[in-house]
């Protein structure tokens, strides 16, 4: 800001404060050593303008003003990402402001930035005797929005909630310069599912080395990252602590602010990543070995989860029949190979909740139901002919979820499905979705079974997402074993 | 000058100090210790930053860092042993590791003879461990291991011929089996004593007596890499315990995999 920017600058501050202030102070203000003084300019027209003082504690924000023609347009969100861009280049780690009690719109402005309210300076304005609300932001987080909104962000994202360790470093939210996953599979094949004990073990023995490995692989080191993001739920609420706890210590030493993602967010996600053509408004079906969902999302980063299981994830049941029928551990790919074999109509295995009327699964009455099934046929001395009993259990997980998926997206009117998580590698899904959807206009988005299993890239292009409104999570932070997405 | 940060959540309690090396000096400068049931996540890291900021430190002050390795709570254990990892990865520092219990048995370096701490290792069983204490120092007298509260107390009350003082968190559920086993041989200490404290953190570490110490993530860096530190359990997950059982093996105290490694 220069003094020829002084006769529209009082314009602005006279229409913008009861009591603005003079020629007098901005003159002083310009000359100082320790301030940062810039403006906003359209076409050589004056926006807005704002100033910091660096003090050993911080920036201190003096004056931020924007004309009432230019606002609601991300002027003043503008002026002060470039402010804390000054005062991270000249040393400042935080920077502070007051904002009066009543101006909700400010408020919610600077809490989008990241700034949080630490007090109160009673009566402090002197025209209304209001009080100031006392704001602070780490600059570092200040800094990590402006570049997460200028698509440059470069993340490195951590995911520890189930049994695979992994660390990515993507740029942009698409650009995934590394993605490492240290799988677990072979340590709990012999129990016959994931031993949650075995799983947080496991994580802290590797999630170092993952995290080592992802930075090598992007040819980057720490001081090169915005953010770090980790998801903090929902999961095994052992495997997640493991990563939160990791996370949150690497926040501390290097600075970095914290971004906290949802498990079932990273699972859209990954269909983003692999197509980036896809468009909202979209339904997203989630099926893995821990969970089962159904979510609306009208928008990104708007998430409305329409229904869950209220038992056993879809995984889970493949896994459980698997292992009663002795075909090991992860049960999916065994089942879908043998039911390209067998009869779907073979037997007729209850279809839960298909009439319900709501977006919720029920997998255990089917789980029960086989296994029944094959007590009564083993009664009565007869061979139990597993490729039918395979194509049949299958058929029956895979109708009711194509009928609640095409029900869903049916009553949104979305054009656009995805489908996520292990379980969509499942081939006989993945075509009897695509079918079913496409007879109705809608598009089934389904990411390579890299994507589709559990990974950090996902995670690190939801954080990105995350990171542009400014999303954060304290040192305080926890993990939640059963975190709802919307 | 030289700053370390060492901590413990293997009970049920925190425990956090901050030390300042100067030549062979060692200054103790912020110290702190909290109950935090179920709530180390959420607490342990914010206490490490008031810790730091109260002593007028930043995180990049640090020279190394030293966490409690247990045996303890799987889950607290697990907490401080991946916080620290964070912390000292992201600071490019060493990571020493301390022992838990022998953090307990440093409440009593000031007692001369012996101490038992009795931890919690929960579903019905304790850590006990035995110490010397003399000269302002505790000396670890047994690996550290995990029996049913009958087992160890019996054992004790038949090879001690001298009284021991008893401390652990053991001791909420299990001091009378102790009692009841060692007679007056035994004394039961204050409650207050039962859990690791900001002071006893730091000697912990500082004692070696948990791989690898203080002294030596300082001295040779290498040998004390963020990626290296393990906790210490005493015993396998559940899951292992049973499968080990059924197959009539000893079962060891790592996670074994396909090709048998950990």
């Amino acid at each position: 800001m220069e003094l020829a920017h002084m006769a529209a600058a009082l314009t602005i501050e006279s229409a913008s404060f009861n009591t603005p202030w003079t020629p007098g102070m901005f003159a002083e203000e310009l000359a100082q050593d320790d301030r940062v003084w810039l403006v906003a300019i359209d076409a050589g027209e004056l926006l807005g303008y704002g100033g910091i003082m660096l003090a050993p504690d911080g920036a201190h924000v003096m004056n931020i003003a924007v004309a009432a023609s230019a606002r609601r347009q991300g002027t003043a969100r503008a002026l002060m990402m470039a402010l804390a861009r000054e005062a991270a280049g000249r040393g400042a780690r935080r920077m502070t402001l007051e904002v009066r009690a009543t101006n909700t719109a400010a408020l919610e402005l600077y809490r989008g930035l990241g700034f949080d309210s630490l007090g109160v300076r009673p009566g402090y304005y002197d025209d209304t005797g209001e009080d100031a609300v006392i704001m602070w932001a780490d600059v570092a987080r200040l800094t990590a929005i402006a570049a997460a909104r200028e698509g440059i962000d470069v993340i490195l994202a951590i995911e520890t909630s189930c049994d695979e360790t992994a660390a990515s470093v993507m740029r942009g939210g698409s650009e995934t310069l590394s993605s490492v996953v240290a799988t677990q599979v072979d340590f709990h094949a012999r129990f016959g599912g994931v031993v949650p004990e075995i799983a947080s073990r496991k994580h802290t023995e590797a999630i170092v080395g993952v995290v080592d490995e992802a930075l090598e692989q992007a040819g980057l080191g720490f001081g090169d990252l915005d953010a770090v993001a980790v998801t903090y739920g929902p999961g095994l609420i052992g495997a997640l602590v493991v990563g939160v706890a990791y996370a949150k210590g690497l926040s501390l030493a290097t600075g970095l602010p914290l971004v906290g993602v949802n498990h079932l967010e990273g699972h859209i996600f990954a269909n983003r990543l692999a197509d980036p053509e896809l468009t909202t408004p979209l339904i997203a079906l989630v099926v893995s070995g821990g969970h089962t969902s159904l979510i609306h999302v009208p928008e990104w980063g708007e998430y409305h989860t329409l229904g869950s299981t209220l038992d056993d994830a879809a995984g889970e049941a493949f896994d459980k029949v698997a292992k009663l029928l002795g075909l090991g551990y992860p049960g999916g790919p065994a089942i879908s190979r043998l039911a390209e074999q067998g009869d779907p109509a073979a037997i007729p295995f209850p279809r839960a909740m298909l009439h319900s009327g709501d977006y919720d699964f029920s997998l255990s009455g089917l789980k029960t139901a086989v296994l029944t099934y094959v007590r009564h046929e083993q009664a009565a001395g007869r061979e139990i002919d597993i490729p039918n009993l395979a194509a049949s259990f299958q058929a029956a997980v895979i109708d009711v979820q194509v009928a609640k998926a095409v029900r869903a997206a049916e009553e949104y009117g979305v054009r656009d499905f995805c489908l996520g998580g292990g379980v969509a590698a499942n081939t006989a899904l993945r075509e009897a979705l695509r079918v079913a959807l496409a007879a109705r206009g809608v598009r089934l988005s389904v990411p390579p079974f890299s994507l589709c299993t559990d990974n950090a890239a996902m995670i690190a292009s939801a954080a990105h997402f995350r990171l542009r409104n400014g999303g954060f999570l304290g040192l305080d932070a926890e993990a939640t074993a059963s975190l709802p997405l919307g | 000058m030289t700053y370390v940060l060492a901590f413990d959540a293997a009970t049920e309690h925190v425990a956090i100090g901050i030390a300042r090396i100067e030549g062979d000096a060692r200054t103790t400068i912020a110290t702190v210790d909290f109950s935090a049931p179920r709530a180390a996540l959420g607490r342990l890291l914010p206490a490490v930053h008031e810790s730091l900021e109260g002593a007028g430190l930043a995180p990049s002050d640090l020279s190394a860092v030293a966490v409690g390795r247990g045996p303890g709570s799987f889950t607290g254990v697990r907490i401080a042993v991946a916080t620290a990892k964070g912390l000292a990865h992201g600071l490019g520092v060493p990571l020493a590791g301390l022992g838990t219990l022998d953090a307990v048995a440093g409440r009593f370096s000031d007692h001369v003879g012996l101490v038992g701490v009795v931890g919690d290792a929960m579903r019905g069983e304790v850590y006990p461990c035995l110490y010397r204490c003399a000269d302002g120092r505790c000396e670890r007298l047994d690996e550290y291991h995990v029996a049913k509260p009958i087992i160890a107390a019996q054992s004790w009350a038949a090879s001690l011929t001298e009284p021991v003082l008893l401390a652990g968190n053991g001791l909420a559920k299990y001091a009378e089996v102790f009692e009841a086993a060692l007679g007056d041989r035994c004394s039961i200490a204050d409650e207050g004593l039962w859990t690791p404290s900001g002071d006893s953190v730091l000697d912990a570490a500082f004692a070696g007596h948990q791989e690898p110490s203080l002294a030596q993530a300082l001295t040779d860096p290498a040998s004390a890499d963020p990626g290296l530190l393990l906790p210490v359990y005493t015993r396998l997950s559940d899951a292992e315990e049973d499968e080990a059982k059924r197959a009539g093996a000893v079962p060891s105290t790592g996670v074994a995999g396909p090709d048998g490694g950990a």
